[in-house]
């Protein structure tokens, strides 16, 4: 087995007060790819900015790529001003920053720059301004910038939001490449059946860790009832664990949602 | 009365009815600031401001040239309605705010610095409409002034409620079908009314100081927005009167100053004492709702 | 070599528009033009300061700058009050400051000529302020440029990339703050604006990339001071407000061909912080 990445124990994450995660453990080896699932609220984002050293944490083991460029990320939605004059080539460049520092761009630079948009099936549209893309679009040039960093970690945030089902297939496909090529990938998703397919293994967690295990082992329904407190449904034959506010915004295509009965569960981890 | 008497006195040199007059202009200017200045904080409308005061000068010299002082307000007001609505159109159009203000406040400005040079107009003109003349303000200009400032303070206060809303949530006051764009309008409309008012008696940088230093003291001491209005009202008729009592004391003692830029300066003394305050309570430092919806809506 | 002062002028105008093209590239891109404005009005009791004392005026200029922003940085972060109040306070204090010092001793540096320059005026030593201030820009820009252009773009992207949004916002602030210095006491605090704003805002409009910016901002900064002069001196109106004038046209044009441009693009962007949903 290849070698961890990241390894976690016995972590809590929080920004001052009190901690917004806590008893977190847990490894992404090289290649593997974790998804890390949980309601609205749960503590995966502070978690993602923890590993960043964005949030702050108190852990016995706390190890994660350290250099600069080591970790790419892949925010949930763009936060680059549509109007902003970069072109999608440069935005993608953006992400050979970290390791160049202040040198100048060399030729293997700009290789690994059209490498990564030519791995989001992009290239046509390298001139484009990166605000006259589609929010597809704009959100595979930015796994295209983070892939540009060549990580050895990449963070992907709710990947799948709002993908059609060409894109969705795309980007499963380019975690199976990535995954390939020894890339650790921690993905966090809503959508159960995205995690069955592509991660090998599966951090549960609300306000606390409530499993890490294989994806199979840790998506039981007792255990996704006890972390999502019984939202859970299906949308076009996906299964999505949700919250009461993506209920309501998919209320048409609820097929079924299960009864509370999450505290029970909780417990016996 | 002894010149000692004089100068811890702060009330006999009001008596005379040339200090009375900036003295009441003062106090109508910190109603302003407690109710225009609020809505300038919470929107963010610094910038603009400070654009509508350079904007208002072409229409200074193109009145005076036509209608002598008497076309001074009438050009003012004209040039302020057009600057807002020019404002208006370029910010709408994708430019970042901050950038299609600096671009009307200069164009602007510097049409009136041509046209004074190409009419061989006054050159003390430019200094009076920045500093005024704060001392010699008549009853006329007084009275117009008053009222615009008035015009001014009711349309904010009538428009209150959604302006608050569209201020924290512009977005979620769209979806609940406040007419946006129509409070923006009467909105600065409103600080216009008050540049205008300035400008014309008092110089632009007074009302500068006005809209924006009252109510961030006032922020800084207070957490709610009421009490920040209060507390914003009394902190500009305090350091107006404060730095009035300045001015005629260093008059006393043989130093001639600007009276504008002293009562500005009281201000910002006031304003850092106020600071100085809420960090020692702690109330600046500590979460506050009002700060960060603000911020988000930003 | 001696030239007559409208060579002089043009000379500096040039080097000047070349300068705030460069530095109004990163005011437009990073959306500082409130603190660039405050910025001049900063400068202002520093100058008159320095006239009455007899020293070198850029120098009295840059001291006010530099503790006007340390104050107005402290403001900015204290979360009642906010970098638009900091600015807003940080201009009207300086203007307060400046015009007091004034009326104390009017024949210092009077308000106009903060104003709107006396380019006619300008003196070799203020051209080589402004040369050296245009190396630096463009050698910050060669080295810099990537990261100034992404922590702008995307500071929490930027971060995030593990790298700190302060180095990049500190050069950017110092460059435009040792601009300001440099080209306000012979151009003023409007045209000074006009010149870092107009000109990168029209070039923005024009170009989608911000290296085509780099070359046309400042083109059209050396193109509305030499426009704005000759007509000044043709016309004879004021030089300053002849330039800044030039400016907001090529804006006008400028926004006018992006319209006439502009594809039907009805996306309203929804700019959600990464870390809304913890």
């Amino acid at each position: 087995m290849s070698e961890p990445v990241v390894e976690i124990a016995d972590a809590s994450f929080g920004y001052g007060g009190a901690p917004v995660l806590s008893g977190v453990s847990f490894e992404v080896r090289a290649g593997e790819a974790v998804a890390l699932i949980g309601p609205n609220g749960a503590g995966k984002s502070t978690l993602l900015a923890g590993l960043l050293g964005l949030a702050q944490h108190e852990a016995r083991v706390f190890r994660v790529p350290a250099a600069r460029g080591e970790i790419g990320t892949l925010p949930q939605s763009s936060e680059i001003d549509p109007a902003f004059p970069v072109t999608l080539e440069q935005v993608v460049a953006m992400g050979r920053t970290p390791r160049l520092g202040l040198k100048w761009p060399g030729r293997a630079d700009r290789r690994i720059v059209a490498e990564a948009i030519e791995a989001v099936g992009l290239t046509e549209h390298r001139g484009t301004r990166f605000g006259d893309l589609s929010g597809g679009q704009r959100q595979r040039a930015l796994l295209a910038r983070a892939l540009a960093g060549e990580p050895r970690l990449l963070l992907l945030d709710e990947p799948f939001n709002g993908l059609d089902h060409g894109s969705r297939d795309a980007l499963l496909e380019t975690v199976r490449r990535l995954k390939a090529q020894g890339v650790a990938l921690l993905i966090t998703t809503h959508d159960l059946d995205l995690a069955r397919a592509v991660c090998d293994r599966t951090l549960l967690v609300n306000g606390r860790q409530i499993a890490f295990d294989e994806t199979g082992c840790v998506l039981t329904l007792e255990r996704v009832e006890a972390a999502f407190a019984s939202h859970v449904m299906e949308i076009d034959g996906h299964t999505l664990a949700t919250t009461e506010h993506h209920a309501a915004a998919h209320g048409a295509h609820h097929h079924h949602v299960l009864q509370d009965d999450g505290a029970a569960g909780a417990e016996h981890r | 009365m002894t010149p000692t008497a004089a100068l811890i006195d702060p009330f006999t040199p009001f008596s005379v009815p040339f200090m009375g007059r900036p003295l009441l202009l003062l106090v109508a200017l910190a109603i302003a600031a407690g109710t225009v200045g609020v809505l300038v904080n919470l929107r963010r409308l610094e910038f603009s401001t400070d654009g509508l005061t350079h904007a208002v000068f072409p229409g200074l010299v193109v009145g005076a040239t036509l209608g002598g002082a008497a076309g001074l307000m009438p050009g003012a007001i004209g040039a302020a309605v057009v600057a807002a609505v020019v404002l208006a159109l370029i910010s709408r159009r994708g430019q970042p705010r901050d950038t299609a203000v600096a671009i009307v406040l200069t164009s602007f400005f510097s049409l009136g610095v041509v046209l004074v040079s190409g009419s061989g107009g006054a050159t003390g003109s430019l200094s009076d409409f920045f500093f005024g003349r704060l001392l010699t303000i008549t009853w006329a200009d007084l009275g117009l002034s008053l009222a615009l400032i008035g015009v001014a303070v009711l349309l904010v206060v009538l428009t209150a409620r959604p302006q608050l809303y569209a201020a924290f949530d512009p977005a979620g006051a769209r979806r609940a079908g406040l007419p946006v764009l129509v409070l923006e309008v009467v909105g600065t409309v409103a600080v216009a009314l008050v540049v205008v008012a300035a400008s014309a008696s008092v110089g632009t940088l007074l009302a500068l100081a006005v809209v924006i230093v009252p109510t961030a003291a006032a922020r800084a001491l207070t957490r709610s927005l009421a009490a920040a209005a209060v507390v914003a009202i009394a902190f500009g008729a305090a350091t107006g009167w404060l730095g009035l009592w300045a001015v005629v004391q260093l008059a006393v003692l043989g130093v001639d100053v600007a009276p504008g830029a002293t009562v500005a300066l009281t201000m910002i003394v006031g304003y850092l004492a106020a600071l100085a305050i809420g960090h020692l309570r702690g109330t600046s430092t500590r979460h506050s709702a009002i700060a960060s919806s603000a911020g988000a809506a930003s | 070599m001696t030239l007559d002062f409208f060579s002089r002028a043009l000379l500096e105008v040039t080097l000047a528009g070349a300068l705030a093209g460069l530095v109004g590239v990163l005011v437009v891109l990073r959306e500082r033009a409130f603190f660039t404005m405050s910025l001049t009005h900063a400068t202002f009791p520093g100058a008159v300061a320095a006239a009455m004392l007899g020293v070198s005026i850029p120098l009295g200029a840059a001291v006010a700058a530099v503790a006007l922003v340390a104050i107005a940085v402290g403001i900015g972060r204290i979360r009642s009050q906010g970098p638009a109040v900091a600015s807003g306070i940080m201009l009207t204090a300086g203007f307060a400051l400046g015009a007091l010092l004034q009326s104390l001793s009017p024949l210092a540096i009077d308000v106009e000529s903060f104003l709107i320059g006396q380019v006619l005026a300008v003196t070799g030593a203020d051209i080589a302020l402004t040369a050296v201030l245009l190396a630096v820009a463009i050698v910050v820009w060669a080295i810099a440029g990537p990261h100034l252009v992404f922590s702008s773009a995307d500071e929490g992207g930027y971060r995030r990339a593990g790298m700190r949004p302060w180095i990049p916002e500190a050069v950017a602030l110092a460059l435009i703050a040792a601009t300001v210095v440099a080209i306000m006491p012979v151009v003023g605090a409007i045209l000074g604006v006009a010149l870092i704003v107009a000109p990168a805002a029209a070039a923005r409009l024009v170009v989608r990339d911000w290296r085509a910016m780099l070359v046309v901002a400042p083109l059209i900064a050396i193109a509305s001071g030499v426009l704005g002069l000759v007509a000044s001196r043709w016309l004879e109106l004021a030089a300053g407000g002849a330039i800044a004038l030039v400016a907001a046209a090529f804006y006008g044009l400028a926004w006018l061909w992006a319209e006439a441009a502009r594809r039907p693009r009805g996306t309203i962007e929804t700019r959600t912080p990464w870390r809304t949903t913890p």
